[in-house]
């Protein structure tokens, strides 16, 4: 074990401060004020134990890591005991969509490949946590979570194989086959599946005992359950968001993006293509059924049918707006989607359109259609590269 | 650094290899010995590409054997190769564009241990110190080659004889026991010649180097051993001022310069 320099000693005391903590408040929790309070203390402990050691990320590039998904995941559980119910279940919605647009950035942006088939490898894991759940009632949520980003990885596996060897159109093609063949495949297993109906979970997650005790008694079962649904994505989110980072920046994120940029340089320092490329391919499943698998906890149920094609349209509009290949990009994209269910409620207000009318139900395609528009003309590598080259010039322009 | 040795680093056996109806190569026999320079030389169309191609895997042979001491093995895949000390440059520069020139020679050591998924995603310790111990020692290989200035830079942004110069650091990265060099004297200038001519000569204390060049005015003085070929075939092997000299050499290549 290697010596630390000073800073970075800060800055485990720091982190192991941040746990000590956490852990006190998850075992005595009395009040909401007290859970706030202790989130913001910790979130603060976090972001000044990386503030405080410049060459942190440089020296220990997994603490830094860590620190800053434990510093976004405290801010956003900590806004969760004051959001309204509804609130919370977008934020659970958007947070859960991340984790989606993040595995489809990392398989467009870093390894260089396309699928058009995310919105499938959502249902598989949407479908796997409700079959399981209907079967195995009592399996702990971690687990069954984990069992849907299993059969997430499963299927990438098995799709990734024969994708490994087609570029460009002939992928996305393939991936569009299976797009559209997921509904069918659902349907032909209707005893499972539930066929467009879908499955409905048999009990719907509850926020435990020691959450419940930090609401107000006259708080709303639902209000109490969103904050802790919310709660759930937005810590599965954090730790997808942890490893996809710690993923891109090591030698096995190195490989996918060598052989994106020069296949025929990559194979001769040793990458192998076709393992890694499946492997880009499973990972991005992965977090794709993850985040199917979330949403059926957020609605306690699964629908098939919302996992056609035209999600898969929508979900790699929300990584080119967010900015293909950039972990902050995939998390502008799931606030982004976040919000859209608002803003097209307000907007059919506001313009007095029927809801349930033609244009209202096309409105969520025609804003992210016009928003994919504009960013492919003013900003072709999505808000975040805008920003990063705002970011660049001002840092030229300012001396020294 | 081992010291020189005179184990075989590579040897072509009777190697032949058909596209369709079209012999590139026909029963062609060589070998590069560690510590020994050799050039692979030849009109348009003799074959060397093939033959270089064949060296490192890329194609098959239809028949004969290439054979790695190295290895014990033959009709490796290219990756395979690299596992077991081959490295190679590209025609051109080869990097990866997107990357910078520290990342482009970091490649380099893509086959060392604890380079792993499950390594690389939970961020293992020993991946990061592996990852540590990479980057200081790409950092040294680019400091030997006197252009560690150009580290942080994408390939775009340096002249063309540095991005050659970090295609070569990117091949001294797995310590190779054989190298080999595709056109690596094609767009360089007189001053860029000299010093790759030199550099490339420091490079034989270590490892057997195999380079296919057009330029005889750079490969004739650096070479140990020339092997010529013509329509797929070895026509002259042997030291530079014997091949010069002769006369089916002089006839089917030297002379057109003549």
């Amino acid at each position: 074990m290697r010596t630390l320099a000073p800073r970075s000693r800060i800055a485990v005391a720091a982190l192991t401060l941040v746990v000590v903590f956490v852990s006190s408040i998850l075992a005595a929790p009395t009040t909401r004020n007290g859970v706030v309070l202790g989130l913001a203390l910790d979130g603060a402990l976090a972001s000044l134990s990386v503030l405080s050691s410049r060459d942190l990320r440089k020296r220990r590039p997994t603490l830094a890591r860590a620190l800053g998904s434990v510093v976004v995941v405290d801010v956003a559980l900590g806004a969760t005991f004051f959001f309204s119910a509804n609130t919370n279940y977008n934020l659970a919605i958007g947070a859960a969509m991340a984790i989606v647009l993040l595995g489809l950035s990392f398989l467009t942006g870093i390894s260089g490949q396309i699928s058009l088939g995310n919105s499938a490898f959502m249902g598989v894991g949407a479908l796997a946590v409700a079959i399981w759940a209907n079967h195995h009632a009592s399996t702990p949520l971690v687990v069954t979570l984990l069992i849907a980003v299993a059969c997430g990885a499963v299927a990438g596996l098995l799709l990734g194989l024969p994708a490994a060897r087609l570029r460009g159109p002939y992928l996305a093609g393939m991936t569009l086959a299976f797009a559209v063949a997921f509904t069918a495949i659902v349907n032909s297993f209707t005893s499972w599946t539930g066929g467009d109906a879908g499955l409905q979970l048999p009990n719907a997650v509850t926020a435990p005992r020691w959450m419940a005790t930090l609401f107000d008694s006259q708080s709303s079962p639902l209000a109490l359950n969103s904050a802790w649904l919310a709660d759930v994505t937005i810590v599965a989110a954090g730790v997808s968001f942890f490893l996809m980072a710690n993923l891109i920046h090591s030698r096995a994120g190195r490989a996918m993006r060598l052989l994106r940029d020069n296949d025929v340089a990559a194979e001769i320092v040793g990458v192998s293509l076709a393992r890694s490329r499946v492997l880009a391919f499973v990972v991005s499943s992965a977090y794709a059924a993850l985040g199917g698998g979330l949403w059926t906890l957020i609605n306690n149920s699964v629908s098939p049918p919302a996992y056609s094609f035209a999600l898969s349209i929508t979900i790699l509009s929300l990584v080119v707006i967010g900015g293909i290949g950039t972990v902050s990009g995939a998390l502008l994209g799931g606030v982004i989607y976040a919000y859209s269910a608002s803003v097209i409620s307000w907007i059919t207000t506001q313009t007095g359109l029927n809801p349930q009318g033609n244009l209202a139900s096309q409105l969520n395609g025609i804003i992210f259609g016009a928003l994919l528009v504009l960013v492919m003309l003013f900003a072709p590598l999505g808000i975040v590269g805008l920003i990063r080259r705002l970011h660049r010039r001002l840092a030229s322009k300012l001396p020294g | 650094m081992e010291p020189a040795t005179t184990s075989t680093a590579i040897a072509f056996e009777e190697v032949s290899v058909n596209f369709g109806g079209l012999q590139a190569l026909s029963s062609v026999s060589f070998s590069v010995s560690s510590g020994e320079i050799v050039g692979l030389i030849g009109p348009n169309g003799a074959g060397k590409t093939t033959a270089f191609n064949v060296a490192c895997g890329f194609v098959k042979p239809s028949s004969g054997a290439v054979t790695y001491p190295v290895s014990k093995r033959h009709g490796l895949r290219p990756d395979q190769l690299a596992r077991s000390g081959i490295a190679r440059t590209l025609q051109g520069v080869g990097l990866f564009p997107h990357c910078t020139v520290l990342e482009n020679v970091m490649a380099g050591g893509q086959i060392r241990p604890h380079g792993g998924f499950f390594a690389g995603i939970f961020s293992s310790p020993a991946s990061v110190r592996a990852e540590r111990s990479l980057r200081d020692d790409a950092l040294a290989v680019l400091e030997r080659l006197n252009i560690a200035a150009v580290a942080p830079r994408l390939p775009s942004e340096i002249p063309y004889g540095t991005a050659k110069k970090v295609s070569i650091a990117r091949a001294l990265m797995c310590d190779p026991s054989l190298l080999l060099l595709d056109e690596p004297a094609s767009g360089l200038d007189g001053a860029e010649l000299d010093d790759f001519a030199h550099l490339i000569t420091t490079l034989r204390s270590s490892m057997g180097v195999l380079l296919v060049e057009h330029d005889m005015d750079f490969v004739m003085p650096l070479v140990d051993r020339l092997v010529v070929l013509n329509f797929g075939e070895v026509i002259a092997s042997g030291a530079p001022e014997d091949v010069r000299r002769n006369p089916d050499v002089v006839a089917a290549y030297l002379g057109v310069d003549q």
